[in-house]
């Protein structure tokens, strides 16, 4: 069941197509990211699905109907760029912005206090906005997201600017959101995060999908022929092999595509016979990253989302 | 556009206003110092660093130098000896045979001026004043009276006339001005609503910029601390501006109610009388239409202002950007003030039912003189109406403003922003 669909979504900012043609479906109880360079038109995209910006074509579907006022007070939206009233106090702002959502009283004012407690904040409810650092507020901007119990969380870039512990913390809040039944929507230029997080992913390169489905599947899609090493030594001498078709390098780990499915213990030994020290050698593996790459990553490679389509 | 969401945007906005405490120092301020620029003002034209002075009065004849000297001697600051004047007689050639002396005697400020009053005076009432300084008539007019009262009576004194009929002779015109409205009594005017209208132009000025500058600002940190977007994922835009319009135009009104109350007190009560030249005849209706004037004027202004914040992402390119707007509220202000001259001038009474212009020029001109039922109708329709058409082009450009960002956008690409879809 697609609890929220996108149907091909166009937007054109001064004769630029930011947004052409996206069409997704988001899966109930997922967590859905929307990834893709910066540029992409993942931001475009979300602030379409939030009706901040009108599409000049098509439509967001929420449980088969137009979206529309109702939706915004289901979703809990974290943007990009952040930002709070800087004057106001931390706890003025958490009920300011859940008083926006409908949600007033009691209930809400002891839920936001349990969310600062849990991000460490509850001796900062009567600071001003402006005083606490700037990790804290980016804790308060969350804690705004997802205060009036949004069904939907939509959060663009969560992970920009958060220290490591942060990260996680928020990494833990999401996933708990997610047992909680939530519908979480995020966008990412950082692959591995989503590789780690989402059941579902879109891939968005230059405002076109180029990728979309369960992560799963599209992981076993491509993993095919493909082999990941960890290594010490020189493999140039692999770009002139007859077995391999591309060679992704990144310092100390590789993805090495062969021609076909037999050659991969050929390229053990070939490997081992130029004297190259393996410390990892996954077949059939391959990480979003080299997905990504092997999809975006060649600017002259107009064929790409031909190839690629829906898993 | 009015509903729940909006009622919030209007509660946070309240509580940042009113509650702060730059809105009590501006309550408070602003008519201590709408009072204090008043008051500089008359005591720069009142000035007078003549306070002592020495003076030689030349007559031609002793009887001349007997009449004008007795005059002088009865004012006051010549009695207390403030002013020194020394008197002599002699012939016009003999004058002009000590001038040298005198000049140089003025030019190292032992002398403030010299008067030389001819016999030929008592015929034509010319007489010569030397000094440095020849054009200073708060000084001279210290004297002139006193000397055309010795002149009268020298004249008179050989005509047979009583005291009381040289002293009419003597004295100059008293105008009283009487208002004529289509009220049947004639009320004598004061300065009490050359006073009020000078202040309903002063508050009115005062507040339009204060609080249309202040939602600017706000505007302009909403898209500059990006909080627009967050707020957008909860209200439309137009309940967004509706909000912050509403909230400040509230403050507004409270302000310019707290600032209106004495007057509705003195004009409503008789606990306090004015002294009655300062009597202030305005009606509480005429209150009553300032705060509905005010109200549009506001509504209208604070909707320019916010979408003037809405082009930019920072106070000083908003602050050289809101120029035509400045002007809007200016050019109505300087015609305001300028009516107390005249209050029945075609500038003024065109003005009066211009849009933008009215909601200043009106209030001013309405306590001046009476003005025609048919203007006031007009005036409002024109400030609803402009009020009804500026509001769907702002609200648009506002849209669009608030989400964009990066480099200064040129007038034109923002009336292009009007064909956008969003």
């Amino acid at each position: 069941m697609h609890v929220l669909e996108v149907k091909n979504l166009v937007k054109t900012f001064d004769g630029i197509r930011a947004v052409d043609d996206v069409s997704f479906a988001v899966p109930e109880g997922s967590v859905f990211g929307l990834i893709g360079r910066n540029g992409a038109g993942k931001t475009t995209t979300l602030r379409i699905m939030m009706n901040i910006y009108l599409p000049d074509s098509g439509e967001v579907l929420l449980q088969g109907a137009k979206a529309g006022q109702d939706f915004k007070d289901k979703v809990g939206y974290l943007p990009e760029e952040r930002g709070l009233y800087k004057k106001m106090k931390v706890i003025e702002t958490l009920l300011f912005f859940a008083e926006l959502k409908g949600k007033t009283g009691k209930a809400v004012e002891r839920k936001a206090i349990e969310y600062l407690e849990r991000f460490q904040l509850a001796d900062r409810k009567n600071s001003k906005v402006e005083d606490l650092s700037k990790g804290n507020q980016q804790k308060v901007q969350f804690i705004t997201t997802i205060l009036h119990d949004p069904e939907f969380i939509i959060l663009d870039e969560p992970f920009t600017g958060l220290d490591p512990i942060n990260t996680n913390l928020l990494k833990e809040i999401i996933l708990e959101l997610k047992n909680q039944g939530k519908v979480i929507i995020f966008s990412t230029h950082l692959m591995d995060f989503a590789e780690r997080m989402c059941d579902h992913i879109t891939m968005l390169d230059k405002g076109k999908v180029i990728l979309n489905g369960a992560l799963a599947d599209i992981k076993a899609k491509y993993s095919q022929r493909n082999v990941s090493i960890n290594y010490q030594g020189d493999l140039s001498f692999l770009k002139s092999s007859p077995i391999v078709e591309k060679i992704f390098e990144y310092g100390n780990s590789s993805s090495i595509k062969v021609k076909e499915p037999m050659q991969v213990q050929q390229l053990l030994k070939i490997l081992v016979d130029n004297n190259i020290i393996i410390t990892k050698f996954a077949a059939d593996e391959i990480s979003l990253q080299e997905i990504f790459v092997e999809l975006a990553g060649d600017e002259n490679n107009n064929s790409i989302t031909e190839e690629a389509g829906n898993v | 556009m009015f509903n729940r969401r909006t009622l919030s945007i209007i509660k946070r906005e309240l509580r940042e206003k009113v509650l702060s405490k730059s809105f009590i120092f501006m309550t408070l301020l602003i008519p201590v110092f709408i009072f204090g620029i008043l008051g500089i003002q008359m005591m720069l034209i009142n000035y007078d660093s003549n306070s002592t002075a020495s003076l030689q009065v030349s007559c031609e004849t002793s009887q001349l130098a007997a009449a004008v000297g007795g005059e002088l001697s009865k004012l006051p600051f010549v009695k207390d000896g403030s002013f020194k004047i020394t008197y002599n007689f002699m012939p016009q050639s003999d004058f002009e045979k000590m001038l040298p002396l005198l000049k140089k005697n003025m030019l190292n400020d032992k002398l403030t001026g010299v008067l030389y009053i001819p016999n030929s005076a008592l015929s034509d009432k010319k007489i010569n004043y030397y000094s440095k300084n020849p054009n200073n008539y708060l000084l001279l007019n210290k004297f002139r009276s006193s000397i055309n009262s010795a002149l009268i009576n020298i004249y008179f004194s050989e005509k047979q006339l009583s005291a009381k009929e040289i002293s009419f002779a003597g004295e100059g015109v008293d105008i009283n001005g009487f208002r004529i409205s289509k009220d049947i009594k004639i009320k004598a005017e004061g300065f009490g609503n050359q006073v009020v209208s000078f202040l309903f132009t002063f508050l009115l000025y005062f507040s339009l910029i204060i609080f249309g500058t202040m939602i600017m600002r706000s505007v302009v940190q909403e898209k500059n601390n990006r909080i627009v977007e967050v707020l957008l994922s909860s209200v439309n835009s137009k309940e967004l501006m509706a909000g912050k319009i509403i909230g400040t135009s509230i403050t507004g009104i409270a302000q310019m109610f707290i600032w209106l109350f004495p007057l509705m007190l003195v004009i409503s009560s008789s606990v306090f009388i004015l002294p009655k030249d300062f009597a202030i005849d305005v009606s509480l209706l005429q209150v009553s239409y300032i705060l509905f004037n005010f109200l549009i004027g506001l509504i209208t202004f604070l909707g320019l202002f916010a979408t003037v914040g809405a082009i930019f992402d920072n106070d000083q390119d908003a602050q050289s950007g809101i120029w035509p707007i400045m002007l809007l509220i200016m050019i109505p202000f300087f015609i305001g003030i300028s009516l107390v001259n005249n209050p029945e001038n075609t500038i003024g009474i065109v003005a009066s039912m211009m849009p933008f212009a009215s909601i200043i020029v009106m209030p001013a001109r309405m306590t001046l003189v009476d003005v025609p039922s048919w203007q006031f109708a007009l005036a409002v329709i024109v400030n609803l109406s402009t009020l009804v058409l500026i509001f769907p082009l702002a609200g648009k450009i506002y849209r669009v403003g608030i989400l964009m960002s990066g480099k200064k956008p040129k007038w034109s690409e923002v009336v292009g922003w009007l064909k956008y879809k969003y």
